[in-house]
């Protein structure tokens, strides 16, 4: 793969630098706020460590859902047939490119009080999701589980259908094969998409504040608590800032270097 | 390489796709003289937006555009530099913080956060708050709701504690709508709006729930402007504020 030199345009280029001075000056101008002497003290705030032990926990069971789910939904997409492909694929991806209040939104009229299902639940048992743990999962899960069967579809894509079909002529069911054929040969594209997925549902917002509102240790995730730490105690909120943009960073170094390879090569 | 492509976009909005702002309304840009850029509390939404109308209608060729949000998260963008002409706080406080911007401020309004509950509840006293079976909601400390309610459920002997610190009185207020709590500490203006298929419970400490909205211009403001919050100020004005459930200037 690899590719011959070419000259590349001047004008390009300038336009190349100004696309990286977007995103790279605010980042660069966030971290000179930070407080780096100050850091682990204002990391080891109690509404800081509230908001970490929420995040944490609601993401890493978020994405674990998105995975129990959405690897065997990325093998429909890859392997299913492709008049219902065609169509459910734009419906599982959608939640990518929705404003997330819009996804809270969704939530809320299908798991509210007054939701769809929602309504037969708090009749029957006085429980509601919203402003529990559960809605911060249910919401992240949502938001994540469409990045993860997007990257595991095109790795699902990548395994050479004749080996899953030699597989299957020297006697292995259709289960088997998944198993120890399609599934191991996609584990890059897995593993990327499960930490795509975490990342999302760790960094969702609106979504999470509609549906689950912000109550520390609760349902106040580490967004929400730098939106609310801004007002209230901005060097907090530049910690915070800080370590997000640095787990954005490793999420993306980790990517690129290898996960990415993995499942493409 | 398709792949790789794909991951790449993947990992981009995964990482930008995280954050949004839930501000009321963007922020204007002053185009010419004649546009109010007016930065208002939450929970003047309704009211100001029908002052807006009124006075566009008094004033032809001038313009009044809104943000609304929580008065502590308008100051805080009032102070970063967010281009307003005017700004309408709930609390003293929130007002205070910009005193660079804007030195000066009247009273134009009051209002009084009370226990607001859907009729069919039917929430019985303001100790129900600490049964615990009740779900209930308020502003965030740092908001003005949420400053008046946490002084007027001390002052109550209220231990029990919310499901839900919500950004602004406007989020509270949606939610009490959606029929998702039995109870939240709203004001009585928001009460109002809701229906009648919602009912308040007054806090004895009447003076501790109370909050003011002070209004002011900003020094780089036109004299549109000032004839923004001498409107408010008027008899028509103060008309709508009454009409909506505000205390009056005093």
């Amino acid at each position: 793969m690899t590719h011959k030199r070419q000259s590349v345009s001047p004008v390009l280029t300038a336009i190349a630098v100004a696309g990286l001075l977007v995103v790279l000056l605010p980042l660069l101008a966030l971290l000179t706020r930070v407080p780096w002497q100050n850091l682990f003290t204002e990391l080891s705030s109690e509404s800081y460590l509230n908001a970490l032990k929420v995040s944490v926990t609601s993401s890493l069971l978020a994405a674990s859902i998105a995975l129990v789910l959405g690897v065997p939904l990325a093998w429909y997409l890859a392997r299913g047939p492709k008049r219902v492909t065609r169509i459910v694929r734009p419906v599982v991806i959608s939640p990518l490119v929705m404003p997330p209040t819009v996804a809270g939104l969704a939530l809320l009229t299908l798991m509210g009080r007054n939701g769809l299902i929602g309504k037969l639940i708090y009749e029957q048992t006085n429980w509601a999701m919203p402003f529990t743990w559960t809605a911060v999962v249910f919401a992240g899960v949502f938001v994540g589980m469409p990045f993860l069967v997007l990257v595991v579809e095109s790795a699902f894509r990548q395994v050479p259908v004749e080996v899953e079909e030699t597989a299957q002529t020297l006697g292995a069911n259709p289960n088997k094969v998944f198993w120890r054929i399609s599934v191991p040969l996609a584990r890059g594209g897995i593993t990327s998409g499960l930490v795509l997925a975490w990342a999302r549902a760790l960094g969702e917002f609106g979504a999470t504040l509609t549906f689950a509102g912000s109550m520390p240790g609760v349902t106040r995730t580490l967004p929400m608590e730098v939106y609310n730490a801004f007002e209230v105690d901005p060097q907090a909120a530049y910690s915070i800032s800080a370590l997000l943009v640095l787990v954005a960073i490793t999420v993306v170094y980790l990517l690129k270097s290898k996960l990415i390879q993995a499942f493409a090569g | 390489m398709k792949t790789k492509l794909i991951a790449a976009l993947v990992s981009t909005l995964a990482l930008t796709g995280c954050g949004t702002s839930n501000n009321a309304g963007a922020s204007a840009t002053p185009t010419e003289a004649t546009t109010v850029t007016v930065y208002a509390a939450s929970s003047l939404t309704k009211t100001f937006t029908e002052l807006g109308k009124e006075f566009e209608a008094e004033n032809p060729g001038t313009k009044v555009v809104f943000s609304f949000g929580a008065s502590s998260t308008l100051a805080e963008q009032i102070t970063a530099g967010a281009p307003t002409d005017v700004f309408a706080s709930a609390s003293k406080k929130s007002m205070d913080a910009v005193a660079a911007e804007i030195p000066e401020s009247k009273v134009f309004a009051s209002n009084r956060v009370v226990v607001g509950y859907p009729v069919a509840k039917a929430l019985i006293a303001i100790t129900d708050l600490n049964s615990g079976t009740i779900k209930w909601i308020q502003c965030d400390h740092q908001v003005p709701c949420g400053a008046a309610a946490d002084a007027a459920l001390k002052a109550e002997g209220i231990t029990g504690v919310p499901i839900s610190l919500e950004p602004d009185v406007k989020s509270v207020a949606t939610k009490l709508k959606a029929g998702e709590v039995d109870a939240a500490i709203i004001y009585i203006t928001d009460v109002i709006a809701a229906g009648s298929e919602f009912a308040a419970l007054e806090f004895s400490d009447q003076a501790k729930a109370t909050t003011k909205y002070p209004i002011g211009v900003s020094i780089k403001a036109s004299s549109a402007a000032q004839r923004f919050v001498d409107f408010v100020l008027s008899p028509s004005g103060q008309k709508v504020l009454s009409a909506a459930g505000f205390g009056g200037a005093k």
